[in-house]
């Protein structure tokens, strides 16, 4: 099903019913069906799914953050004047992070009167929380700072490394944090003795990380194709080599997604194309063929039969993955 | 340094106006009236600290300065963060902005700003650096000068100067601040204004760092012809500059004024070299290279138009601290025309060592 939304598409996400949620740069989300509701006044700049399952919730250049479902918009967090700009949910846990300049805050989706607010030194470029969502992990300049999220007064747990971490994900077993740095590479480290893995050899940045197939492989964007890093065993990807999935010289890999129980994992390229592919077979499904703007959403379902991307121009689509 | 011959619909890049000055300048005064002003053009402002307002079309967003070195600290790899992550959400926005103004404090130094459009991949997809533009005030900018080295390296790095505040000085005194500025930097045209009233089209899209609109390097720096009026050079005096062309070429020397003390105490300055017989491409391009690897920390800017040997096309380039951009550019307006000229502005240059190595170029 292809869409032409005419705003720049932030953020795809699929619903607990599998059905795809679109967040643009003109302040709605979009449904599947046709629908649209208006969040912000302005651009909506990050989204997720909402801990619930239903309805995305999202941050704006307007400063606020926002529960978005068919019936309606209602706004969660209002802070004038800020952008929020990351934006991390967690099913496990119900709660609902957000970053606006240096403060963290935290929500919990079942009581509209908790509230957190962990300040940083610097700005908070994303957040990601841990497995089970007592956790959570804010990228910043010099390193990722650990938080237990409903903990009023605490240190934070600094994952020190120089430079600018632009992007971080968990592995699913919540033993290794991966960050995407601002040169071409990634870090990591396992959490419980914050040993240090460099990931690099990238020829633009990883901006894009998505673990899939049980937690045992991360791919990511910023190559010709997906990077597939293996994380079986307890050392990770330390001393092994990544694999490269679907190079296209022509093109390069923008976004990623993976479903979290199957060896599927879907890209987004920078000519606009969209596959899928089984790694165990490696074999390239194409999703959407033509050209066109570069991909800047992307979102596979966890059965891996459905995936929706979105593109810089508001060009966006949902389709069945033909395996 | 590649050959672009195919014509360039570029222009979907949003451009940045980098705006710098010293506190009480003026800056304000003239972000008041880029904001204000009847323009039909719909601007984003980038300031530091400070709410996001939305005036009319326009919309002023707040920045941290958040200034980070990439690659273990390499002073040329120094970037904005904040200015990323502003420009990637600006980018967002439904309609665009036709042009991103970014006001830094008065202590900034410009070099991580402008570094920024040329060291992320992400927001040079998008936007391209217009110009540096500095805002100095007449009055004051001896003083300014003299106690403050950001000021120096503002008035250095810029790619335009606005004079403001001219109401204030004897015409005299505006001649000897416009000799200082020139000293500071050879290239930057000045532009003579009172409250910021300088036209707005003289300081928006200027194309500074675009290598097809670099059409001419004058470095008539210490030419005491400067400061007249008619002198300033904009877009408009181009066709008219071969008809008043100044003997330029190292012709009156070097005077070492004694009140340029304190000015000379931060080592800046503008090095102008001129050849007049052709360069031989690699030699050239290797020179380059090797004195903005090896001074690309004291290099603030660097420009150059070069007469290459067996070349119909004249070589241009521009620099900023390490980062150096070059291409083949158009054909040369006249024989007069057709010769090699470059300016350095940077510290602790050797103007001697600099002369010998570029003159070892000649084909």
């Amino acid at each position: 099903m292809p869409y032409a939304f005419d705003a720049y598409v932030t953020a795809v996400s699929f619903d607990a019913g599998q059905k795809a949620l679109f967040a643009l740069g003109d302040g709605t989300v979009r449904f599947e069906d046709g629908a649209a509701q208006t969040a912000h006044d302005g651009a909506i700049l990050a989204a997720v799914r909402h801990p619930s399952g239903q309805g995305l919730v999202s941050g704006g250049d307007d400063g606020r953050l926002v529960w978005t479902r068919a019936d309606g918009a209602q706004e969660i967090a209002s802070l004038p004047g800020k952008w929020i700009d990351a934006v991390a949910a967690s099913a496990a846990s119900g709660l609902i992070a957000f970053a606006a300049g240096r403060d963290l805050h935290v929500r919990d989706a079942a009581d509209a009167a908790f509230s957190r607010t962990f300040a940083h030194d610097k700005t908070i470029a994303d957040l990601a929380f841990e497995p089970k969502g007592r956790r959570i992990a804010a990228a910043t300049y010099g390193g990722v700072w650990l938080w237990y999220a409903r903990i009023e007064d605490q240190k934070p747990a600094k994952l020190d490394w120089a430079g600018s971490h632009v992007a971080c994900v968990w592995s699913p077993d919540g033993k290794f944090l991966i960050s995407a740095m601002q040169e071409n590479q990634l870090h990591g480290w396992r959490v419980a003795d914050e040993k240090n893995m460099r990931m690099g050899g990238y020829p633009a940045k990883p901006r894009s990380l998505a673990f899939f197939s049980k937690g045992n492989l991360l791919a990511t964007s910023g190559a010709n194709g997906v990077v597939v890093w293996p994380f079986a065993g307890t050392t990770g990807p330390m001393g092994k080599q990544a694999a490269e999935v679907g190079y296209d010289e022509a093109a390069a890999v923008v976004q990623v997604a993976g479903a979290p129980n199957l060896s599927w994992v879907a890209a987004g390229l920078d000519d606009g194309r969209v596959w899928a592919c089984d790694v165990t077979g490696q074999r390239i499904v194409p999703i959407k063929a033509e050209k066109g703007a570069p991909v800047t959403a992307l979102a596979i379902t966890p059965d891996a039969k459905r995936v929706a991307w979105g593109c810089e121009d508001g060009e966006a689509g949902v389709a069945e993955v033909s395996a | 340094m590649t050959d672009t011959t195919a014509a360039t619909p570029t222009h979907s890049k949003t451009p940045v106006t980098v705006l710098t000055g010293y506190l009480g300048a003026g800056k304000t005064t003239l972000l008041n009236r880029i904001l204000s002003e009847d323009h039909g053009k719909k601007y984003a402002v980038i300031v530091n600290e400070f709410g996001e307002v939305g005036i009319d079309n326009d919309l002023i967003v707040g920045a941290d300065e958040e200034v980070f070195e990439m690659n273990n600290g390499c002073v040329c790899c120094t970037v904005r963060g904040d200015l990323i992550r502003v420009v990637s959400g600006l980018m967002k926005r439904k309609g665009g902005f036709d042009a991103i103004i970014v006001e830094t404090t008065g202590l900034a130094d410009p070099g991580p700003v402008a570094q920024t459009f040329f060291v992320d991949d992400d927001v040079r997809a998008k936007t391209e650096l217009d110009s540096v533009t500095t805002v100095v005030d007449a009055k004051h900018l001896p003083l300014r000068l003299a106690d403050s080295k950001e000021a120096v390296e503002q008035v250095a790095f810029a790619d335009q100067i606005i004079l403001n505040k001219t109401d204030l000085v004897s015409e005299p005194e505006l001649a000897e601040v416009e000799r200082m500025i020139r000293k500071l930097n050879p290239l930057a045209p000045i532009h003579r204004a009172q409250r910021s009233n300088v036209p707005l089209d003289q300081v928006l899209g200027r194309g500074s760092f675009d290598l097809q609109r670099i059409e001419e390097i004058e470095p008539d720096f210490l030419n005491p012809a400067h400061g007249e009026p008619g002198h300033v050079h904009d877009e408009h005096c181009d066709h008219d500059h071969h008809g008043h062309d100044h003997d330029h070429h190292g012709h009156h020397g070097h005077d070492h004024d004694h009140h340029d003390h304190d000015i000379e105490a931060t080592g800046i300055r503008g090095i102008s070299l001129t050849t007049r017989k052709p360069l031989n491409a690699n030699k050239v391009t290797a020179w380059l290279n090797e004195v903005l690897q090896a001074q690309g920390p004291d290099i603030l800017r660097a420009k150059g138009i070069l007469d290459v040997a067996g070349e119909d096309r004249r070589l241009v380039f521009q620099a900023v601290h390490m980062i150096l951009e070059g291409d083949f550019q158009g054909p040369w307006k006249s024989d007069a025309d057709r010769y090699s000229r470059l300016v350095f502005i940077g510290r602790n240059l050797d103007e001697a060592k600099l002369r010998e190595g570029f003159e070892a170029c000649a084909a």
